[in-house]
């Protein structure tokens, strides 16, 4: 290492970096430029030298001064700035994160760096916690500060050379603000979990604390005790004796990479069954059928959607997907927690080995029908075990304490082990220490994941908080947003500021009289007679429409789609908020906006009787529907009327209505029907999900009544020309940025996804099948499948069908050949979303492209560079996808809390069959559940047909009977509570 | 490589520099005095180049003399152990014949050819070693030699690169800035605002190109400077010999 400095102007001097890098076995010198400066300030506002000293960025802003005047005083009654440690930051970033500690933390650079090459993810974090300011994060730079750089000498390790890098940044804020510039002492620790390195600190004069140390000094300390995460290193040094209780141990990272490269091991996310947690499917793409991996052993460790490493297992072992339930909850109920980690010794039932008994059992029973019934090769699966995870999909987790967890006696305040049972059934329980146990008892609480020995059976976490009482509405609304990783908080202060500052004043511009250009360049249309249709009590109407004559006997129709993109400019705060919120979230009693009220409701919103901003696409179309052209334009709008579906309906049917209003939407709904015609000659399949209403009562807010969605002919209306607006501008945008127009695609199901289901009809109803040729063929075998005696057969196997799509998907045009571009649902070769930009991010990107290629204002650089869409389109599609989830997760919870108070008999469906249970759809509710063998008769006399699809049983009064998929049966639906996991769910019991 | 932080949020690069700063700029003006009419060395950061300037001569094949004005002969040529990996690179590399193309016609427009008829300069440039930004080290060494050698030209060229990282421009690019940014080049003859050459091989979009072009003339203007001292530091040491004898 050279340990020149050369000084280049004041303030300034250069100095190199040499290291050498190993690639494909030569070795490869690197130099680099360093410089060194002493105009990087340490950020605190006591601080009377710094202010001086700092230099203004390409916009002339100046860096803000973070680090409070008065920080929070510890025992010693000084006021005390932190220097934190990567591994600080890297084992306890929730606590960073915790608003009630870590104020005024100053990350030095060195600790940045190597926290982003340990983990990207905390890395985002802790500059998301910089960032927001309201905490007092700041970053150091100190490697380039000529006071605080340091060469790293002769023989030392790097790791060696960067604490030293960090002592020394803790000895120069030392001394910086106490000698000389800070007029009131600020003590400065040096926070490590690393007793070597306190050691040398203290030795340097540094006051260096450990975590544990550090909060028990300060005054809230009871309450935050509980948050130090499990310290990983402790488990380790644990005995290693048994060698049973162990997980194989991952492969060496050079051992998968050599492995992926000769393509022996293959990388892919792991995928738990819903209905047996112990068996997982890795998709790979270099076989047709998901990789099976079963048994503890073989998961080895891997969560639900972890990215992970695969290796095929002999072809002996392949085997078919189990048809058997196994839940987290029926294995190792008796665990005790305490166990695995204190006394190794007297482990007498054995239940700590990685396989239990009882899981043992469940598997030879698996085996032997597989050997006996292996007939059908064709549903055989290649199997495979897990040997490495690249990327674990850790987060918080909802769940609460397994009371059989929490040890009887409650003996003051040590800390005790307990297990924590997650709401998301697909993952294994997690073991934390908490002195409260007791009291987080009955409570939903989030915890997070540390770390999974391989010596541990199960991974290890901590609390992170309480959120309330298991089944109050806050708490269950809570753990479903975060389970479903949507963000609910309130809208930040410097996002609300990006908003215009007359607020529900706002009102359009006067268009005449400006010299704004782009306000000239919009069109007014406030003459035309538009209204919008809308769900009963919409607020957030994002879409208008207006239909007239033309002369020349064609028609001519417009949608207007409320003008988000005035309000929302690129790279504000709010965009930003908007990108990463994707989509709004609509639960049964709360909507989770994704721009805040204020746009969303008011300004924006399409409201009836006062002018608003809107984007309108105009269409001249003829007789039979036809475009003949298209328009596109910023517009000012006056809306009419607000109707709701139904008042639509109902003015259209009134004949004495003869008004201009109710004859424009005559003609609307006379063109919508013809297009819809259109689309269903082309192919669009007209799918089915069971959707339910819950109606919830007007005063007490308490669910009452559950109803299934009606459709009107005016809701088809609205959907048909959204879909037009759609597809005219996917097209345009496409013609104008051909690489980076923001679409929507949704892939032809491969028929893998379809064998199941085809081979049940063909055992169940023979005669049916599903083809899969194309859309239309596939939408017309669907129209076939119709059973007389059974009206509601048809419904059920689309719904069954709608399972088997692929889902569709956001995607910059870039990224898929033209051909691919295509909406097999919709059976159009190119499509967007455009007309919800109030709701969906999607369509804030659709109406910025659009505008730029109308030459209304310019394109904004991020929805141009091809890498930044495809970040934008990851985020929303998965945003899109939780939304969903986190929708469907909110009806079911309701309408088990509405079946609470009511149970009766209704009709079900047979869906899926087991060897040990059937899973049943009550249309009625919308809901489908699982009923267990021993819940339907006796577990010994049963016998499952697996080329019939077919469950013979002696029921619990002794009669034989058998039920097959798509059977009618009664079930009594009650809504019960899963002790373990808190869960209410509506159980079924077949009559 | 996408982990890599370009620009920083505090508003530092990854070698520490702030947007608008240049890196180390080290030239040298009569380096091969026995070899050459002209020569120059010239490192900026990292990037290392030789130039010597042959000439106004005559040429050696007669298809080269141009009866109105003087002939500028480029030879580029890069060193093998210039990158961190060694590598061959053949002359007529396509990247190469472009690179030479450019610098010709920068410098058949500065120099006052019509003074110098029925005659080749032949320019002979050696990258010693390349961290980004090379076209630009080039220009200002094949600058510093034609002065070194007298020939007559309007002003200095000083040329410099630059590129966009999001909508901040940052100024004299190294190595992994320049592979991960789009970059231009500009030539600037003197302290005009008059560019001699403007290089870009990939998009930048056209309503951040006036901050870009502002900060990059600024600059070349200070590099401008920074020859014009170490020219009439060699003047002056010139001088004094040529008195002293």
């Amino acid at each position: 290492m050279i340990s020149q400095r050369k000084r280049l102007s004041s303030g300034l001097s250069v100095t190199s970096k040499v290291f050498v890098r190993s690639r494909n076995g030569g070795a490869l010198k690197i130099v680099r430029e360093h410089y060194l400066r002493n105009d990087i300030p340490c950020y605190s506002k006591s601080c009377q030298h710094c202010h001086d000293i700092v230099k203004a960025d390409a916009k002339g802003e100046l860096p803000t001064f973070i680090l409070s005047a008065t920080p929070a005083k510890l025992n010693s009654q000084v006021g005390h700035y932190v220097v934190l440690d990567t591994n600080i930051i890297l084992h306890c970033i929730d606590l960073l994160e915790n608003i009630q500690c870590f104020y005024d933390v100053i990350i030095p650079q060195t600790v940045l760096e190597e926290v982003k090459n340990r983990s990207i993810p905390i890395y985002q974090r802790l500059r998301g916690l910089v960032k927001s300011e309201d905490k007092g994060f700041a970053v150091f730079h100190n490697e380039f500060n000529e006071h605080t750089y340091i060469n790293r000498l002769k023989n030392e390790s790097i790791n060696d050379r960067n604490d030293r890098a960090i002592r020394k940044v803790a000895s120069w804020y030392n001394t910086h603000l106490n000698e000389n510039n800070s007029p009131e002492k600020i003590e400065i620790i040096l926070l490590c979990n690393d007793r070597d390195n306190r050691t040398k600190a203290k030795a340097e004069g540094i006051n260096a604390l450990s975590l544990t140390e550090y909060i028990d000094l300060l005054p809230n300390a009871e309450d935050l005790r509980d948050l130090i995460p499990a310290d990983s290193t402790l488990s380790n040094e644990l005995s290693n004796k048994e060698n049973e209780t162990t997980f194989p141990e991952f492969y060496s990272e050079a051992r998968i990479l050599a492995g992926i490269r000769n393509g022996t091991l293959y990388q892919g996310i792991l995928n738990i069954s819903p209905y047996n947690i112990l068996e997982g499917s890795v998709k790979v793409a270099a076989f047709k059928k998901p990789l099976l991996i079963v048994g503890s052993k073989n998961l080895n460790r891997g969560f639900s959607s972890d990215s992970v490493i695969v290796e095929l297992l002999p072809k002996d072992k392949w085997r078919e997907p189990s048809s058997t339930i196994i839940e987290e909850t029926t294995l190792g109920a008796n665990d005790n927690a305490e166990d695995a980690d204190e006394n190794g010794d007297d482990d007498i039932s054995g239940t700590n080995g990685v396989v239990s008994d009882k899981e043992r059992l469940l598997l030879a029973q698996e085996a032997i029908r597989a050997t006996t019934a292996a007939s059908e090769e064709k549903r055989l699966q290649p199997a495979a075990k897990i040997v490495g995870i690249t990327r674990r999909s850790w987060r918080y987790y909802v769940g609460q304490i397994a009371p059989t967890s929490v040890v009887g006696e409650d003996s003051g305040n040590s800390s005790r082990s307990c297990f924590v049972v997650l709401m998301d059934k697909t993952l294994p329980k997690i073991r934390i220490r908490t002195r409260k146990a007791k009291e987080y008892l009955g409570q939903r609480i989030v915890v997070s994941v540390d770390a999974w020995p391989s010596n541990s059976r199960y991974p290890n976490g901590h609390f992170v908080r309480s959120l309330g009482e298991i089944e109050s509405a806050e708490a269950e609304t809570e753990a479903l947003l975060l389970e479903h990783d949507v963000e609910y908080r309130p809208f930040a202060k410097n996002v609300l500021d990006c908003l215009p500052a007359e607020g529900d004043n706002w009102v359009v511009p006067d268009l005449i009289n400006t010299d704004d250009a782009q306000l000239k360049k919009r069109v007014d249309l406030r003459d035309k007679l538009v209204c919008s249709i809308d769900p009963p009590n919409c607020v957030d109407i994002d879409d208008a429409l207006h239909a007239k004559r033309l002369p020349n006997g064609n028609y001519e129709v417009g949608v207007h789609i409320a003008d988000v993109t005035h309000f929302v400019k690129p790279n504000t705060a709010l965009d930003q908020e908007g990108a990463s919120r994707g989509t709004s979230v609509y639960l049964v009693d709360k909507r989770i906006d994704m721009l805040p009220m204020l746009l969303g409701t008011n300004l924006c919103s399409l409201k009836p009787y006062v002018d608003r901003f809107a984007f309108s696409v105009i269409w001249e179309l003829d007789e039979d529907a036809n475009i003949v052209n298209v328009k596109f334009m910023k517009s000012v709008i006056k809306s009419r009327e607000a109707f709701s579906y139904e008042r639509a309906q109902l003015r259209i049917d009134d004949k004495s209505q003869t008004d201009e209003l109710t004859d424009s939407m005559r003609v609307l709904l006379k063109l919508s029907k013809k297009l819809k015609q259109q689309r269903l000659d082309a192919g669009a399949l007209n799918l089915a999900s069971p959707e339910v209403k819950v109606h919830m009562d007007s005063e007490t807010s308490d669910p009452n009544e559950v109803e299934i969605k009606k459709l009107l002919e005016t809701n088809s209306l609205v959907e048909e020309f959204m879909l037009l607006a759609n597809i005219s501008v996917a097209r345009k945008i496409y013609d104008a940025y051909p690489q980076t127009a923001m679409l929507r695609r949704h892939a032809s199901p491969p028929a893998t996804n379809f064998e199941l289901l085809n081979d049940i009809l063909n055992a169940r109803r023979p005669g049916m099948a599903i083809s899969l040729e194309s859309s239309k063929a596939l939408a017309d075998s669907l129209d076939r499948c119709e059973d007389p005696n059974d009206p509601y057969f048809n419904t059920l196997l689309r719904i069954m069908s709608t399972r088997c799509m692929m889902a569709a998907e956001y995607f910059p045009s870039g990224s898929y050949g033209y051909p691919e571009f295509r909406h097999y649902g919709l059976a159009v070769d190119i499509y967007t979303h455009f007309t919800s930009p109030i709701r969906r991010y999607c369509d804030v990107v659709a109406h910025r492209q659009l505008a730029g290629a109308i030459g209304y204002e310019n394109l904004d650089l991020s929805h141009r560079d091809k890498n930044k869409m495809e970040l934008i389109v990851k985020n929303i599609n998965r945003r899109h996808r939780n939304a969903q989830f986190a929708g469907r997760a909110s009806i079911e919870y309701y309408v088990g809390q509405v079946m609470r108070n009511n149970e009766s008999v209704h009709e079900g469906y047979v869906i899926k069959c087991f060897v040990n249970g059937i899973v049943v759809l009550v249309p009625k509710f919308g809901i489908e559940g699982l009923i267990k063998l021993e819940l339907l008769g006796d577990v010994n006399t049963a016998d499952y047909d697996e080329n019939k699809y077919e469950l013979k049983f002696t029921d619990l009064n002794g009669k034989k009977r058998s039920v097959a998929v798509f059977d009618k049966v009664m079930v009594d639906v009650k809504s019960v509570k899963d002790e373990v996991s808190g869960k209410r769910k509506a159980q079924l019991l077949l009559k | 490589m996408s982990r890599m932080e370009i620009y920083s949020p505090e508003g530092l690069r990854l070698d520490g520099r702030r947007w608008n700063e240049l890196r180390r700029f080290e030239s040298k003006i009569n380096t091969h005095p026995n070899s050459s009419d002209g020569s120059s060395y010239v490192e900026q950061g990292n990037t290392k180049v030789i130039c010597m300037v042959q000439g106004p001569m005559e040429p050696s094949s007669r298809s080269q003399a141009d009866s109105t004005k003087a002939t500028i002969e480029v030879n580029l040529s890069v060193a093998s152990f210039s990158t961190f990996e060694r590598k061959k690179r053949s002359k007529s590399e396509k990247r190469m014949v472009e690179l030479k193309a450019t610098l010709e016609r920068t410098f058949e427009q500065s120099v006052m050819c019509h003074l110098y008829p029925r005659t080749l300069i032949q320019v002979d440039v050696t990258v010693l070693a390349q961290d980004g930004g090379l076209l630009a080290s080039v220009t200002n060494a094949i600058t510093l030699a034609l002065i070194d050698a007298g020939i007559a030209m309007y002003d200095y060229v000083s040329c410099i690169s630059v590129g966009l990282y999001d909508q901040t421009p940052l100024l004299d690019l190294n190595g992994l800035e320049e592979k991960d940014i789009s970059t231009l080049t500009i030539g600037v003859i003197g302290k005009t605002e008059k560019l001699a050459l403007l290089m870009l091989e990939d998009k930048i979009p056209l309503d951040n190109l006036e901050s870009i072009l502002g900060i990059a003339i600024a600059a070349t203007h200070r590099l401008r400077d920074l020859m014009d001292d170490e020219v009439r530091k060699h003047g002056n040491v010139r001088a004094s010999k040529l008195a002293k004898n």
